[in-house]
């Protein structure tokens, strides 16, 4: 995808002079190729934040890795590329819940798979499904397809895909989701089972061509696909985890799209590079402040309430995110079952009313309580703005940053005992495409593994079994709401946001995102003449 | 020069051995849990504790560091944990990518520096010594990290005279030393200046010594008497450097590798520890210490066959 900006001839005579020079020099070393940073036409060029580790699905936990897979495999449910969570017909031209655990499917006949794997049929559902859940695969993404049993083949297109126990989120998070692939049986076993980033077939829009460690992965318009034709030759992935290299790649012509740091998009919207623009997509990730009840300084219900009341979310939001954000009500973000449209407490506290709190519990002030968390800088700065809150209400805070792999073991039992010495922290999860997988991490089954709260409480439990073991959304709707609810009576969280996923676009691009930010490479498509 | 050569020889393996070892110690004393950042949040304790036996994190650390030498001495640096690919075939992707930007800087570094090292002491105190002078110790003082921004900036985002990211394409030459520029330039510019210091001084003091004025006083061109008499001295400890630098420059390289977006060593020690991916990061580390012990030990035998003395100083002793 051409992504060059306008230049001046002036500048085209520098640039020729120097691209001169230099090939001159490389024609007498030997080898001569025209500068590989040009864009080239219709390659869309877009920045990945990890690097691949796996596109097997069952073992590909990462949701940059989740982008690849969705461009390359098909589903039998697929996300609408309309910014929402509905799901429409992928693979499948049937798709229909019988009952609450049997769901009948049938595949568009005629589908293929790269590397002459042949046609999709039900038995490839079988074995993509039943595989995930395979204990002998000890896969990662297993619980994606919780209560699945297995899969009924009736004929070569159709079958019923059979749960032990309703689960609610088998279409989003089970099969639309990168989980969710359908794969050949005969390329995964050719190539023993399993694999890693080097997909033995694709069926997708794209297919999948080159991994270069480190550097980018290459997809290629796949020529067999039966759906609308990919509108890209070739798509390149390039893996770069740092933000400010990203960004100066998108500057310098190199990228077609690129995630951008928070602290940039200020800059970026109003002075974007040329030929481009930046739109703010919402994000599915919780940003809180969490209290460890069971620390002995935390464990007064009221210090706990007047903590929450203390911080002002509102100024959090306007330092860390510059106010591009909006304030959370809960890990439920907005246009999901379960979003509340209010938080118990206020967005900017109330320190009254923690004031009030602190003296009815009696604790000495000032009370000084440790605050862990990670070194990205836009939570470092959201902490600094609590400590500057939580000040002015008799509370001192001692800000400790570890760099993420260590923060993730902080409240984690399996790592030692320093789970206990855990006061306060600010932390972030990232949500999927059903509410129960932004509030799992509190219930009981998992204190001292993600839950460093300590929050157990019996009715959350139930409802989050609940929850997940009906359809009937508006049940679900408000269960997810009295589960937050709960959360925030507990005193054990303070909800700060659910972030932004900024995006720099090349005006010749037509981009398409999830609701949580992430592209759908799939439905990229190019403007030949730049608006 | 046998006896010289297998004494540094084994001096350099304990060297690498100690510090192996001592690396080893540390990265696993560092808190963190790979499980977690390797199989997700989704992943069964179940899971990650398998995880960790599977990586022999299970194990007492000098059960653990027994382990990796009995497979380093077989060839064996072990298994990815996030790939499942053998971490010697890792390392050697990324290893031509970080040697040729430590070439290029170290290279390009000498190429600049020695001559101009030569320059100012052929010509002290005149403006040209001056400035160079200033230069020298202001391209040393400036971080290779802010040099890499500010070449990033001009000439890859204003003007657009280099790529800003990657290593260029597979098989293509003139576009892997195109992307190779800045790079280059970003690490090595310090040891411009470095290099030019270090000759400068150098050759200050050999010009002093009683065969340079012997030379002269019968009658040697000038041009004849620095190339051939004072600086094949004076060039002797910027060897001994250049081999220290190549080391050094093998860590250093991170700093280019993550601004410009460069596949490398450094930048896969870096996620790697990161991540705590503990076979990666040793494979790594193996690598790049083996690195720096070899360019000191080659820095040290080239010293020895330009100068005799040190050589014998062993059998002196």
């Amino acid at each position: 995808m051409s992504a060059r900006t306008p230049i001046s001839p002036r500048r085209i005579n520098r640039r020729d002079f120097l691209r001169g020079s230099a090939a001159a020099g490389m024609a007498l070393a030997g080898g001569w190729a025209a500068p590989g940073w040009t864009i080239e036409r219709n390659i869309l060029h877009i920045r990945n934040y990890v690097d691949l580790t796996a596109l097997d699905p069952p073992f590909s936990v990462s949701g940059g890795e989740g982008i690849v897979s969705q461009a390359i495999y098909r589903n039998l449910l697929c996300f609408k590329p309309d910014g929402t969570w509905e799901t429409e017909l992928d693979s499948a031209e049937f798709f229909e819940r019988v009952d609450d655990t049997h769901y009948a499917f049938r595949l568009k006949p005629g589908l293929l798979f790269t590397n002459d794997f042949g046609e999709m049929t039900a038995d490839d559902v079988k074995f993509s499904l039943e595989r995930i859940v395979d204990p002998a695969m000890n896969a990662p993404n297993a619980p994606d397809l919780a209560t699945l049993s297995h899969v009924e083949v009736h004929d070569r297109y159709s079958g019923t895909i059979v749960l032990d126990a309703p689960y609610a989120a088998l279409t989003t998070v089970g099969l639309a989701g990168a989980t969710g692939a359908i794969l050949s049986r005969q390329a995964v076993m050719s190539v023993g089972g399993r694999f890693g980033v080097q997909p033995p077939c694709c069926s997708g829009p794209y297919r999948f061509i080159d991994w270069q460690s480190q550097r980018k992965t290459i997809l290629e318009r796949n020529l067999q696909y039966q759906g609308p034709t990919a509108a890209f030759d070739q798509i390149h992935v390039y893996a770069m985890t740092d933000d400010k290299a990203s960004e100066m790649a998108f500057e310098a012509g190199q990228l077609d799209c690129a995630t951008i740091s928070v602290e940039s998009t200020g800059p970026f919207s109003k002075n974007p590079p040329p030929n481009s623009y930046v739109d703010i997509y919402p994000s599915s990730r919780n940003y809180w402040l969490g209290m460890n009840q069971t620390h002995p300084k935390l464990q007064d219900l009221r210090v706990r309430q007047a903590i929450q009341y203390g911080i002002d979310a509102e100024a959090v939001v306007e330092a860390a995110w510059f106010g591009l954000a909006e304030t959370s009500t809960g890990p439920i973000p907005k246009g999901m079952t379960g979003h509340r449209d209010q938080a118990l407490v206020p967005p900017r506290g109330d320190p009254d009313t923690a004031r009030k709190l602190l003296r009815e519990s009696g604790v000495a002030l000032p009370l000084r309580l440790r605050l862990d968390v990670d070194t990205n800088t836009v939570v470092v700065t959201a902490v600094q703005v609590i400590q500057w809150s939580l000040k002015k209400i008799g509370i001192e805070v001692d800000i400790y940053t570890q760099d993420n792999s260590t923060f993730l073991t902080i409240g984690q039992e399996s790592a030692g005992d320093q789970w206990q010495d855990v006061q306060l922290f600010f932390q972030s999860f990232i949500g999927l495409a059903d509410p129960y997988y932004s509030l799992v991490w509190f219930t009981s089954q998992q204190l001292g593994i993600w839950n460093w709260e300590r929050f157990s409480n019996e009715e959350f439990d139930r409802l989050n079994k609940q929850a997940l073991a009906t359809n009937n959304l508006a049940e679900r709707d408000r269960m997810y709401r009295r589960m937050q609810d709960l959360m925030e009576q507990s005193g054990c969280y303070r909800f700060v946001t659910n972030g932004i996923m900024p995006q720099a676009i090349r005006n010749t691009v037509v981009p398409v995102f999830r609701p949580d930010g992430y592209a759908m490479l799939q439905h990229f498509s190019p403007i030949t003449s730049p608006a | 020069m046998i006896r010289f050569i297998t004494r540094r020889g084994l001096l350099a393996l304990l060297i690498l051995f100690l510090a192996v070892t001592l690396l080893f110690g540390m990265i696993h004393m560092m808190p963190g849990d790979p499980a977690s950042v390797i199989l997700g949040p989704k992943a069964s304790p179940e899971l990650k504790a398998e995880l960790n036996r599977r990586m022999g994190l299970d194990l007492p650390l000098p059960v653990q560091l027994g382990r990796f030498y009995g497979d380093l001495a077989q060839g064996d640096l072990g298994l990815d944990v996030f790939t499942n690919r053998p971490v010697a075939d890792i390392v050697r992707e990324q290893l031509p990518f970080t040697l040729a930007l430590v070439l290029a800087a170290i290279g390009g570094a000498a190429l600049i520096g020695i001559p101009l090292g030569c320059f100012s002491a052929i010509r002290r105190n005149s403006l040209l010594d001056r400035v160079t002078a200033v230069l020298s110790v202001s391209f040393i003082a400036i971080p290779t990290f802010v040099v890499a921004l500010y070449l990033l900036l001009w000439l890859a985002v204003k003007w657009r005279w280099f790529p800003a990211i990657g290593a260029g394409e597979s098989g293509d030459l003139g576009d892997q030393l195109w992307h190779l520029v800045l790079p280059a330039i970003a690490l090595g510019l310090g040891w411009v200046g470095y290099i030019a210091r270090m000759v400068r001084a150098s050759m200050l003091e050999v010009m002093e010594e009683n065969h340079i004025r012997t030379a002269r006083a019968f009658g040697l061109p000038e041009r004849s008497i620095i190339l051939h008499y004072a600086l094949r001295i004076a060039v002797l400890p910027t060897v001994t450097i250049l081999g220290l630098g190549i080391g050094s420059m093998l860590s250093g390289a991170l700093f280019a590798e993550i601004v410009f977006s460069r596949p490398g060593i450094g930048k896969l020690l870096f996620e790697a520890v990161m991540t705590r991916n503990y076979p990666v990061v040793m494979g790594s580390v193996v690598v790049t210490t083996g690195f720096f012990v070899l360019s000191t030990l080659v820095a040290d035998i080239i010293n020895a066959a330009l100068d005799p003395r040190l050589r014998d100083s062993g059998r002196a002793s």
